[in-house]
């Protein structure tokens, strides 16, 4: 039998292939054994351009237009061919495979580029994601996944923690991320209700591949898990991300969120994230201790939190807020960090901090919508 | 290229102790606990470093070599006030500080000679600002790293200020004792010379293998720093390790009421000091060592991390009651608590475990 050899021949639009390259570059292998991840594939299918690239984590494929002369398929240096099409004038680049020798040969103005390649065949298979398959609005998708995925843990000795949890319920999303010692939840409404409950942990990385490319997304998202749930693909206008999913079980964290508060402050988020920047300065000799304190005011008077923080034998600083306050005056202490990371996912508003003791977890919660909280636990001091 | 100070507080208890009382300037001054009870010099300002007086050394001796030394009983808190002083004109320099002891450091200014500053003149200045400010005197090195900065401020000391420029890293260490260099100790010194490894040139000489089979797995890495090459950087802010406290008995001592008490007391030391460190400990370690000498420790890892004294004592008794001690003579009893945790501000955990039930 003689194999097929086909002299692939395309032309496209420098601006394109450069923004392909670029969406898929980040799904890249960087350092990895098999040499081949660290390769695009080009490939012409149903009249478009296919560029795709792996590592084996995560697969990112995106379609570009350009005009198709041969059908053709190639992997090439992802890192070499981004490099040069960026380097290019805004102009046509044609891109001809001379098949036996693997090269593939790119003209664009003045310059003319030969990259060797590897078979197109040799690139790991990018899976067919078929099964449930539910609706997003790209902008809330975004919304939610930003508010969760810094709660992810980083390390990896728990594997379930550094990924989200993903359950579908009825017409409702809710995703969940926590790493021991705080945990983000968030819900969003599907277009659809769902036939049955779903629930897969997506690794955070790959939301947060995600959330990028969402970034000019105007179209809805669709989100499919394939029937023995081992992978999750999101669809967007030409780009595919494809992710395996984390196996083991999700902690059941609805338990951690606690039901009733001794103290409340309400305070502008704009306000209380500024404070606490300015505390973290002082708190960066000290791990990041950031003092918290509030009560209400004399009669009609308004009540107030201060956001303190001192570095030993060096300075202190001490911020206050004005804040509406129910319940006991109220002390608590976080690591700085933990707080600017999830005001900073707060779109501007008011934000309740609920506690119960110094001890205890504190709760953040926007004032205007119900559909995301914050569970932090805090840093025990000595006051 | 960095550019690092390794500073070094010259004399540092004994000029303390002579800064503080006019009437022991200019004489020899010998910090340590008393002669007759089996005291050593913990410092000895240069006076009486001129009779042949040095630092470990038992006091009786010190006292022999000179006899018109004024001893003095060590201030450790008055120590840590000065040299809190001095590690704040350091920080004030750069925040890349490497605390090495209460009266040493680090300090990387690659920062400042990347704006054109001169090497020797930061060097200066932080010297005089030392001296203007705590009445302390420093000896400084400065090289492009940290080793051959730490032989360098030992040069010109007291008040020392010596600066090997890049490149002549080499030939700067070449005619130096082995000795001299980080992490060889009386021990390697001894094989190396049989090896007829004399000076720090000779190790720069030696091939990978050589230096393996004479220095052991750090081999190479010795020998690197004897050629000049250790790229180590300034950490900041080292963290305490362990805490501990131990005693030198003024006669030798069997198991009975007496050690029992020393026990008792090494805790609550250990205690206040974990207290003044801000840190609670994981382990409890006893170090016994018997009239010949030997030494063991032996440790024990609490339930929960403490600064209790009577925690520290009750673990400290049962590893003393593990040692069958069975009437042997003993010279020194002391307790280390290690596997430290801030107690100035730990992180709670939300949960632990996997929240099944």
């Amino acid at each position: 039998m003689v194999t097929q050899v086909n002299a692939m021949k395309v032309t496209c639009l420098q601006e394109n292939l450069a923004r392909g390259l670029g969406i898929v570059g980040r799904a890249v292998a960087l350092r990895s054994t098999l040499p081949i991840t660290s390769n695009v594939l080009i490939a012409t299918e149903h009249g478009r351009i296919k560029l795709a690239a792996t590592n084996l984590d995560i697969a990112l494929s995106c379609w570009i237009g350009g005009q198709i002369e041969d059908e053709g398929a190639i992997t090439v240096p992802a890192r070499l061919i981004a490099d040069f099409v960026n380097s290019l004038p805004q102009e046509k680049i044609d891109l001809t495979l001379s098949p036996r020798s693997k090269q593939l040969k790119l003209v664009c103005a003045r310059n003319e580029a030969t990259i060797g390649g590897m078979d197109a065949d040799d690139f790991p298979p990018i899976p067919a994601v078929e099964g449930d398959t539910y609706e997003l609005d790209a902008k809330i998708l975004r919304e939610a996944i930003t508010q969760v995925v810094f709660s992810a843990a980083t390390d990896d000795s728990r594997p379930v923690l550094t990924g989200v949890d993903l359950v579908v319920e009825g017409d409702v999303l809710t995703l969940a991320a926590a790493d021991g010692f705080r945990l983000a939840v968030r819900t969003l409404k599907l277009k659809k209700k769902a036939a049955e409950k779903q629930e897969v942990i997506v690794p955070a990385k790959a939301l947060s591949e995600l959330n990028r490319l969402l970034q000019d997304q105007e179209d809805p998202v669709a989100m499919t898990f394939n029937a023995n749930k081992t992978q999750v693909m999101f669809r967007l206008k030409d780009i595919e991300l494809v992710a395996q999913l984390i196996q083991g079980t999700f902690p059941d964290y609805s338990r951690l969120i606690p039901k009733e508060w001794g103290s409340r402050a309400v305070v502008e988020v704009r306000d209380f994230l500024q404070e606490t920047k300015i505390a973290s300065i002082f708190a960066r000799d000290g791990s990041g201790i950031v003092r918290i304190t509030f009560e209400g005011g004399e009669g009609a008077a308004p009540g107030q939190m201060t956001v303190s923080a001192r570095a030993e034998e060096i300075g202190d600083n001490e911020g206050k807020l004005d804040a509406q306050v129910e319940g006991e005056a109220s002390k608590i202490a976080f690591n700085g960090r933990y707080l600017q990371d999830v005001l900073a996912v707060l779109d501007g508003g008011r934000v309740a901090l609920e506690t119960t003791g110094p001890s205890q977890p504190g709760v953040i919660k926007p004032l205007d919508n119900e559909d995301y909280v914050h569970v932090v636990m805090p840093m025990f001091v000595q006051w | 290229m960095p550019t690092i100070i390794h500073a070094d507080l010259d004399a540092f208890y004994a000029s303390v102790e002579q800064l503080d009382d006019p009437r022991l300037r200019g004489k020899p001054v010998v910090v340590g606990g008393s002669a007759d009870g089996r005291g050593v010099v913990a410092a000895a300002s240069y006076e009486a470093r001129a009779f042949g007086v040095r630092s470990a050394m038992p006091m009786a001796r010190a006292l022999r070599l000179c006899l018109h030394a004024v001893r003095v009983s060590p201030r450790f808190a008055r120590y840590g006030e000065c040299s809190a002083s001095v590690f704040r004109l350091f920080r004030a320099l750069t925040p890349l500080v490497e605390p090495l002891s209460l009266d040493e450091a680090f300090l990387d200014v690659t920062g400042w000679v990347e704006d054109g500053a001169s090497p020797r003149q930061i060097a200066a200045d932080l010297k005089d600002e030392v001296r203007a400010q705590t009445g302390l005197t420093l000896s400084c090195g400065v090289a492009t790293s940290k080793s051959v900065a730490k032989i360098a401020s030992d040069l010109e000391k007291p008040d020392g200020l010596v600066v090997v420029a890049q490149g002549a890293e080499r030939t700067f260490l070449a005619p130096m004792p082995v000795r001299a260099l980080w992490g060889v100790g009386p021990k390697t010194d001894e094989g190396l010379a049989q090896a007829g490894i004399r000076t720090i040139g000779d190790l720069a000489s030696c091939a990978d293998g050589q230096a393996l089979r004479l220095l052991g797995t750090h081999g190479v890495g010795i020998r690197d720093m004897a050629r000049g090459i250790d790229q180590r950087p300034v950490v900041p802010e080292r963290e305490r390790k362990s805490v501990g406290a131990e005693t030198t008995f003024a006669h030798d001592l069997v198991d009975g009421p007496e050690l029992r008490a020393i026990l008792r007391q090494s805790a609550e030391t250990v205690a206040r000091r974990l207290e003044h460190a801000g840190a609670r400990a994981s382990t409890v370690a006893i170090k016994v060592r018997y009239a010949d000498f030997t030494t063991v420790t032996r440790q024990t890892t609490l339930a929960a991390p403490s600064s209790s004294a009577n925690t520290i004592a009750t673990a400290s008794t049962e590893l003393l009651d593990q040692l069958a001690l069975d009437g042997a003579q003993l010279r020194l009893f002391g307790i280390q608590c290690s596997k430290l945790v801030d107690t100035a501000g730990s992180q709670g955990v939300l949960w632990e475990g996997d929240l099944r039930d």
